[in-house]
């Protein structure tokens, strides 16, 4: 049975309500009407700018979604969630788990241990409520507010999001979760604030479901201080009438490890910017990516590997299979400062086309004002090899079977680095779901 | 019941270039029968049409497995009767495990996956994941213990599919294939090639073995040196897209010690004992 979900409009009397209703800082109130402020300045975007030249919003308008109005249900422990939630958790063994529902905490735990040792992992409001100072500071620093238009409205009407911190010298041996579920017809801003303080080390995952006919703007910042690793696995299966926006970036201090898978399953069309800033020396950064659109998806994903600084290495792997008439776009840029000498970057993006009509657009870049740096990058878009398949059916599997196994083979490499067995049990589930077998 | 496989005056192209000019030849069960011949004469494109490569296009003549024509058959199905090809050059392909590969293949061609197609249209219900395969302890015991009398490595099970193999690696590879997937008639491409002495040892060792189990082996080479390891029942010379000539262990020995310009120069003369050889 569909809930009928009672919304309210996107204006700036909303952007006013939600500070109302949760009762927040001056600070935050005035910033969120300076975002609607740019928002309202800023031109939609058009097919002129580059970043835009290949992903139209041809029949986007804001005012089909709504705010959730009403407060969703909450559940104290895991036996009493619903069951397809219950399920989703228990994939991975976890240290702590949130669900958000339209915004709202329906779900929460987190290890006892680690709570004593100081580790906050919780949503945002609740962080805003009991550290604001840690949230004002953070919150808006990375992803600035007038970055894109749908980041200003992001910061305009976000209601809620994922807080982790990590104290000084803690490692989280098990990872976080996230659920983000989204109900249908909404608009729903995410924001994910995760701070790993020096020498910790986290793995959080972040699952966004839903939103049918909706739409999601969400932003995503991760601090990763002095020789600390966070790994974020961020998944995205909103169901596939949804328009999915989103601004993620991660800035990597010191010493610092920082690796970000972004798996693309669902949404209608979905413009994804991600972006690493390897801040001081010694730092290492990873970008993984897998998408598989299908049928009409389109799923647009930017990337941008920035060395400020000398000593830094950045790795980007992002992998497409592409079906039906589905179309991908890769735009990536490795961006070596002047003075950020000894970087090591590299970026490749490979695409498999299963279908005539199917189409990857990747356009990789470099911008280099050092000297002394190692830079590759490289792009691939083929079908399956037909030697390949000739190769297996001579051993006895049909045409099918011998396609389906080359296109699992093919995701196999970004899967091979993603450091959580149940999220690789999870991605490989969705692959063999996506090339046919149930 | 033998199998056999008869090739009957087969012709065949390629972008419209014929490779094949009418190749006569018979394979059965528990034979060896080397083919040899010069570079570039067409034995790989033999070795290719009889597994149904779909670049080639037999344009006459025919292929019949136990008197049935196979040339209808998409590659799969011909591995299903009991053909395997051992290719010259295995294919790499990334991602995807040896042992994951090979349970696919060995359930397909044992017709696991018939049966659980079969069970699912007469129960009307909805496979288990996994039923179409051969149960994986089952598998997994069988390949350690092939693994073992074919001297491959256990490691090979986990590795990528000939991704990042040395030469010797995939050919040992292939071998081991063959040994799961117990074809009735084997057709090896070049299986010599690119050995060392000790690899060439080992893959002639498994061929011999699988050939005491009742296999036969088309042996396709260059060179009479895998000869001096595995012992073939019949020799056939092939030149210029046919088989030349057909005689027992004596014509490998004469080939290697004449080369191929003897065939050449005396092509016309092997015709005329192939006339009366074939009377």
């Amino acid at each position: 049975m569909t809930k009928t979900m009672i919304a309210t409009p996107i204006s700036v009397a909303a952007v006013k309500a939600i500070s109302d209703r949760y009762d927040e800082p001056e600070w935050l109130r005035q910033r969120r009407l300076a975002a609607w402020e740019t928002f309202e300045a800023t031109p939609w975007p058009t097919y002129k700018e580059e970043t835009w030249r290949r992903t139209r919003l041809t029949g986007f308008n804001l005012a089909d979604f709504g705010l959730p109005v009403e407060t969703p249900e909450t559940f104290s422990s895991r036996d009493a969630l619903p069951e397809h939630l219950q399920t989703e958790l228990d994939k991975v063994d976890s240290a702590g788990a949130l669900i958000l529902q339209d915004g709202a905490l329906i779900y929460g735990e987190l290890d006892a241990d680690l709570a004593r040792k100081g580790v906050r992992f919780t949503d945002l409001r609740t962080a805003l409520a009991e550290d604001e100072e840690l949230v004002r500071v953070h919150l808006g620093a990375l992803v600035a507010t007038d970055e894109n238009k749908f980041a200003s409205l992001h910061y305009a009407l976000w209601r809620n999001g994922a807080f982790l911190y990590v104290p000084r010298g803690v490692a989280a041996e098990k990872p976080f979760q996230v659920l983000v579920v989204q109900g249908p017809g909404l608009a729903n801003f995410h924001h994910s604030l995760f701070i790993g303080e020096e020498n910790s080390e986290a793995v959080v995952i972040e699952d966004f479901m839903g939103s049918q006919q909706g739409m999601s703007d969400s932003v995503a910042e991760s601090y990763v201080k002095q020789a600390a690793r966070l790994h974020y696995l961020r998944l995205q299966n909103l169901d596939e009438t949804a328009w999915n926006f989103a601004t993620q970036r991660a800035s990597v201090a010191r010493d610092g490890l920082y690796r970000q898978l972004q798996a693309s399953w669902g949404s209608k069309l979905s413009k994804v910017w991600i972006d690493l800033e390897m801040e001081e020396p010694g730092g290492h950064g990873e970008l993984l990516g897998l998408y598989f659109p299908q049928d009409h998806q389109h799923l647009d994903h930017h990337t941008n590997q920035n060395h400020k600084t000398p000593r830094c290495t950045s790795d980007l792997l992002f992998k497409g299979a592409l079906d039906d008439h589905a179309r991908s776009v890769y735009q990536g840029m490795i961006r070596v400062h002047h003075g950020a000498q000894k970087t090591d970057a590299y970026q490749k993006n490979d695409n498999l086309l299963l279908s005539d009509h199917a189409r990857a657009d990747s356009v990789p870049g470099l911008e280099i004002e050092a000297d002394d740096v190692r830079c590759t990058h490289g792009a691939t878009s083929a079908k399956v090899p037909e030697e390949y398949v000739f190769y297996l059916m001579a051993r006895g599997l049909d045409r099918k079977t011998a396609q389906r196994m080359i296109v699992q083979g093919f995701f196999e490499e970004v899967i091979n680095r993603v450091p959580v067995p149940g999220v690789r049990a999870k991605l490989e589930a969705e692959i063999a779901h996506r090339v046919g077998i149930e | 019941m033998t199998a056999t496989l008869e090739i009957k005056d087969l012709h065949a192209s390629v972008e419209e270039k014929e490779i094949l000019k009418g190749v006569n030849l018979t394979i059965r069960q528990g034979e060896v029968h080397a083919l040899m011949g010069p570079n570039g004469s067409g034995k790989s494109t033999l070795g290719y049409v009889i597994a149904g490569h779909p670049h080639y296009e037999v344009t006459s003549g025919d292929i019949l497995f136990n008197g049935e024509s196979i040339l209808d058959l998409e590659p799969d199905e011909r591995a299903k009767l009991g053909i395997f090809l051992a290719f010259q050059y295995p294919v790499a392909v990334p991602g995807v495990s040896f042992a994951n590969f090979l349970r696919a293949a060995v359930s397909s061609v044992r017709g696991y996956k018939d049966r659980a197609r079969e069970e699912m249209e007469r129960t009307g219900q909805l496979k288990e994941v996994g039923s179409e395969l051969m149960p994986m302890r089952e598998f997994r015991k069988e390949l350690f213990e092939k693994m073992d009398r074919f001297n491959v490595d256990r490691a090979f099970a986990r590795r990528y599919l000939n991704d990042g193999f040395s030469g010797g690696e995939k050919k040992r590879g292939e071998v081991l294939q063959m040994a799961m997937l117990q074809p009735k008639i084997a057709i090896l491409d070049e299986s010599d090639s690119g050995l060392d002495i000790d690899a060439l040892r080992v893959v002639s060792d498994g061929i011999n073995k699988l050939v005491a189990d009742g296999m036969g082996a088309l042996l396709i080479t260059h060179y009479q040196r895998i000869l001096d390891y595995v012992k073939p029942d019949k020799v056939s010379v092939f030149y210029d897209g046919r088989v030349v000539l057909t005689g027992g262990p004596e014509v490998a020995t004469m080939l290697e010690e004449k080369g191929y310009g003897w065939v050449e120069d005396h092509l016309a003369e092997l015709e005329e004992k192939k006339k009366l050889v074939n009377g």
